[in-house]
């Protein structure tokens, strides 16, 4: 049943990938990663890629897959759409630790579904334009036996590159759930104490390495 | 069984009309996702179902996901999903979605037939997919906002408009009308044991993920509620504005 839809969905894929080659090739002749929606499933295949390589141990797909994910994620921006107006009562100081910790604390929580890889498939179905320029690539995870989860990325240019900036799972903005938390946070107790919390948090999990600061 | 239903009902709508009246702000058209008045109360609700939720069902979960193939559960689930066509239909018709309602009432046509009473769901295969809708969802799509969060005990986040659905959409269910009302609670408890079992790594990654679990937990039914309500419409130039501006000045909010 669930091989039915995924067959059907991959080749309805194809040909969706197969006509927009088609159709991208006279105008740009760039890679598919120029564009989000290359950009967004390339990250995918690499990452399924790595996830579905028997050879390797844990430890090593999962430091695999925080390559490729930070390679295409932009964690300062991430950090200060998350801080939002707070972003800028932070000292210098202070946005770095910020981005550093948040970053490892992503890393680490969503890391571990590297362990519970059960042949998920990423699927890209569509992709538009928003405002500031930013691209929404819309995809789904298609899961053996289980219902599909729609997962969609934004992402924003910088230089030549296209980055992601949000994660929408099932409607859900990771920007705006991780920002109203922190708003709470921020408002009782201050900045200063957030950081700290996401250090006593980063500390408590095992993390595969030093957080690099900045994106 | 039928004024047991009855009187739920109205406290339901009655403890939902105090709610709406504490939280005051009547009818404002676009809810802050945050918007929680009466959080110490949604807070102890939410700590009472936690209570229930790690004492009970999340180790019932556990068990059952041990105990039962996969299979079995994905096959649980097709079936209660299948129940839910006079929910889902009904509510596609009072949103004037004709088209979505004949797919509801196809697929449950292929999945009640071919799909053996529901436990397979080959429907999907042929291209009907299942549409998610519930009387909050009507009420929303007919212009009435959620009003304030708002934690139901067991049922866990809703608000005034969900907690009206709910109720509404108890009556539309197939199983209560024909069946023995010990055999109902069984179904209802075999329902949502197989429905939390499903997601027990989910809810997991999310209480880890969180800083706030709470607060995470509000925002996330506040988006989810809302995208549901519009079937997944773009987000407004102002909204875009409020998430995606890294440099946030005086205008917005």
């Amino acid at each position: 049943m669930s091989r039915n839809r995924l067959r059907r969905t991959s080749s309805r894929w194809l040909a969706t990938a197969f006509a927009l080659g088609i159709a991208a090739m006279p105008c740009r002749g760039v890679g598919a990663a120029d564009s989000p929606r290359g950009t967004v499933q390339e990250t995918a295949d690499a990452v399924v890629a790595v996830l579905a390589d028997k050879s390797l141990s844990t430890p090593q797909r999962r430091q695999k897959v925080e390559d490729i994910v930070y390679a295409h994620f932009d964690f300062e921006t991430l950090s200060r759409l998350v801080l939002a107006r707070n972003w800028k009562d932070l000292s210098p100081t202070q946005q770095q630790e910020f981005v550093s910790e948040f970053k490892q604390h992503l890393s680490m929580t969503y890391g571990k579904n590297v362990e519970t890889y059960n042949n998920e498939k990423a699927v890209v179905t569509g992709d538009r334009e928003e405002a500031r320029g930013d691209w929404t690539v819309k995809t789904k995870i298609v899961r053996p036996g289980a219902e599909d989860i729609l997962v969609d990325y934004r992402l924003r240019k910088e230089g030549n590159d296209w980055r992601m900036i949000d994660v929408i799972i099932e409607g859900v903005s990771l920007v705006a759930n991780f920002r109203s938390q922190f708003q709470d946070i921020i408002t009782k107790d201050g900045a200063a104490r957030l950081i700290t919390l996401l250090r006593e948090k980063n500390a408590k999990g095992e993390s595969l390495k030093a957080p690099g600061t900045g994106t | 069984m039928t004024s047991v239903r009855m009187r739920t009902l109205l406290f339901v709508i009655v403890f939902v009309c105090l709610v709406a009246a504490g939280g005051g702000a009547p009818a404002v058209a676009a809810e802050p996702e945050n918007h929680d008045p009466i959080e110490p109360f949604n807070r102890a609700m939410f700590w009472f179902n936690e209570q229930v939720d790690g004492y009970v069902l999340e180790p019932a979960a556990k068990g059952w996901r041990w105990i039962m193939p996969n299979r079995v559960q994905r096959s649980v689930s097709n079936f209660f999903q299948n129940l839910r066509f006079p929910i889902v239909t009904v509510n596609d018709l009072l949103q004037a979605k004709l088209r979505k309602s004949a797919t509801d009432v196809g697929r449950f046509a292929v999945n009640t037939t071919v799909g053996v009473l529901g436990f397979f769901d080959p429907a999907s295969d042929w291209g009907l997919d299942q549409n998610n809708e519930d009387f909050g969802q009507t009420l929303g799509f007919w212009g009435l906002p959620p009003g304030p969060y708002l934690v139901l005990p067991f049922f866990g986040p809703s608000d005034p408009r969900d907690a009206v659905g709910l109720a509404v959409d108890s009556f539309s269910t197939v199983y209560p009308f024909f069946v023995a009302i010990e055999y109902t609670i069984g179904a209802r408890a075999v329902d949502v044991v197989n429905g939390r079992a499903q997601v027990i790594d989910q809810i997991r990654d999310i209480k880890e993920a969180s800083v706030d679990y709470y607060t995470a937990v509000r925002n996330a039914y506040r988006q989810r509620r809302k995208v549901l309500v519009n079937d997944g419409a773009e987000m407004s130039e102002q909204e875009q504005e409020d998430l995606y501006n890294v440099e946030p000045n005086g205008g917005e909010k």
